[in-house]
């Protein structure tokens, strides 16, 4: 092969490669807090014993599970804005996405964590003469908390791997960057190969540090 | 509110529908079963004894593991040709991408599921005076299948959903033809509610598959 690498034409470009990285982790952030808010209150519905709040948090869970991310971002992006009524700009479109499928996966963390426990813990609270919200601040919560950890950590993993989707709706985050410098430098192979790389040394770093977090929290 | 709902425009696009969702099916069923096959292999690497295999294998999961799926199937397309010197269909790098990333998922599974079984029953084949080739094909493997049935039911789950990043590199798949339609009949509201819920009747049943293998687990334990 007498293909001829030049790293540096593309490496030139590193302030619009940052841009692209700040985008990435300004739609992570925000879509992490709020998709956590979200998923905690369909939690709370799909535990509830009104059938009328369980059914509608249940069908909204399968259907995110059930669907691919890129329907999200081009169902929010095109299609909300003619229902709504309102404009919408990428920004918010992935973020409503990102927001709304993490939900739906930070609920069944949040599930999964209180239904592992015993419910012997929660007839204990009851005996003593707890109510169920107390029983579930004083004595589920606290030990739920430590079961969420891990999979929390794998969600959101997933979660920024994800915001890449948004580069389809031109939101400028890293692979939007991306796309920019290969148009301009007509070098797709190292601009693609550079991009691959900062992805993996940001979530590498994040898995690292997550391991790291969650051997701190579990093991006390 | 008044919009003017079009129903109509689904019906009669379902035939354009149609020939996504084969594609669809057919780029799933492929990556599936070469990405289970690749696994397999890659599981085995890592569990050689030979450390150059263990970290190659080791190496190629991490890797495929912390790139978004849709990064590599843009580098699968837009870069790796430039490295072979050949130009790659959209279809043949949606596949290889899909695949790599499938296989390095399910390497961990068959990792996990193979690392669950006590070690115990090694020694004792080991002690009858099994090889180990026979050990992990008539002891080891008959027992760790039932236990990854559930975790590869939901890969299959997520690589149907992977599928639909295929639609960038114009793969005419379920997506791609959702994007053409509604960018042509300038129906995205429709079109695309209705590309959301033919993927959910694609993929619900391999996730009531996996919920079915779950309790069947479950039951057995």
């Amino acid at each position: 092969m007498a293909y001829e690498w030049d790293f540096g034409v593309v490496l030139a470009q590193w302030p619009l490669f940052l841009k692209g990285l700040g985008g990435t982790l300004l739609i992570a952030a925000i879509s992490i807090g709020l998709g956590v808010i979200l998923g905690a209150i369909i939690a709370t519905g799909r535990m509830s014993r009104l059938a009328w709040l369980r059914i509608p948090a249940g069908i909204y869970v399968d259907f995110y599970r059930n669907t691919p991310g890129i329907v999200h971002f081009f169902w929010f992006y095109y299609a909300l804005p003619i229902v709504a009524d309102i404009r919408m700009g990428p920004l918010e479109a992935a973020v409503l996405a990102l927001t709304t499928q993490s939900a739906s996966f930070y609920c069944e963390v949040f599930r999964g964590a209180i239904l592992s426990l015993p419910k012997g813990q929660w007839e204990g609270g009851a005996a003593i003469g707890m109510t169920r919200f107390q029983t579930l601040r004083r004595v589920i919560l606290p030990q739920a908390a430590l079961r969420m950890v891990g999979p929390f950590i794998e969600r959101t993993f997933e979660l920024i791997k994800t915001t890449s989707l948004a580069s389809t709706l031109a939101y400028g985050e890293l692979l939007y960057s991306a796309t920019q410098i290969s148009a301009q430098t007509y070098r797709p192979m190292e601009v693609y190969t550079v991009v691959a790389l900062i992805y993996f040394c940001l979530l590498f770093t994040f898995s690292l540090l997550a391991r790291r977090v969650e051997r701190r929290l579990t093991h006390v | 509110m008044n919009y003017q709902w079009d129903f109509g425009i689904i019906w009669s696009s379902m035939p354009v529908f149609g020939r996504g969702i084969v594609v669809t099916i057919e780029l799933t069923l492929i990556c599936l079963v070469l990405g289970l096959i690749l696994g397999m292999l890659l599981s085995l690497a890592q569990m050689s004894r030979v450390r150059a295999l263990q970290v190659a294998g080791r190496s190629f999961v991490e890797f495929f593991r912390n790139i978004p799926a849709l990064i590599q199937l843009i580098w699968f397309f837009y870069a790796f040709p430039i490295l072979i010197g050949a130009q790659l269909s959209p279809f043949t790098a949606a596949v290889l991408g899909i695949t790599l990333n499938t296989g390095a998922y399910c390497a961990e599974i068959y990792r996990s599921g193979i690392q669950s079984i006590a070690r115990g029953q090694w020694e004792g084949a080991r002690a009858i005076g099994m090889s180990d080739k026979a050990i992990f094909r008539r002891i080891i493997l008959p027992q760790v299948f039932d236990r990854m049935l559930p975790a590869f039911t939901n890969r299959a789950v997520e690589v149907a959903k992977i599928t639909s990043l295929a639609s960038v590199l114009s793969v005419h798949d379920l997506m791609y033809q959702g994007r053409l339609l509604s960018a042509t009949y300038y129906r995205p509201l429709e079109i695309l509610t209705a590309v959301g819920i033919l993927y959910l009747c694609i993929i619900y049943p391999l996730s009531f598959a996996s919920m079915m293998a779950e309790r069947h687990l479950a039951r057995k334990r």
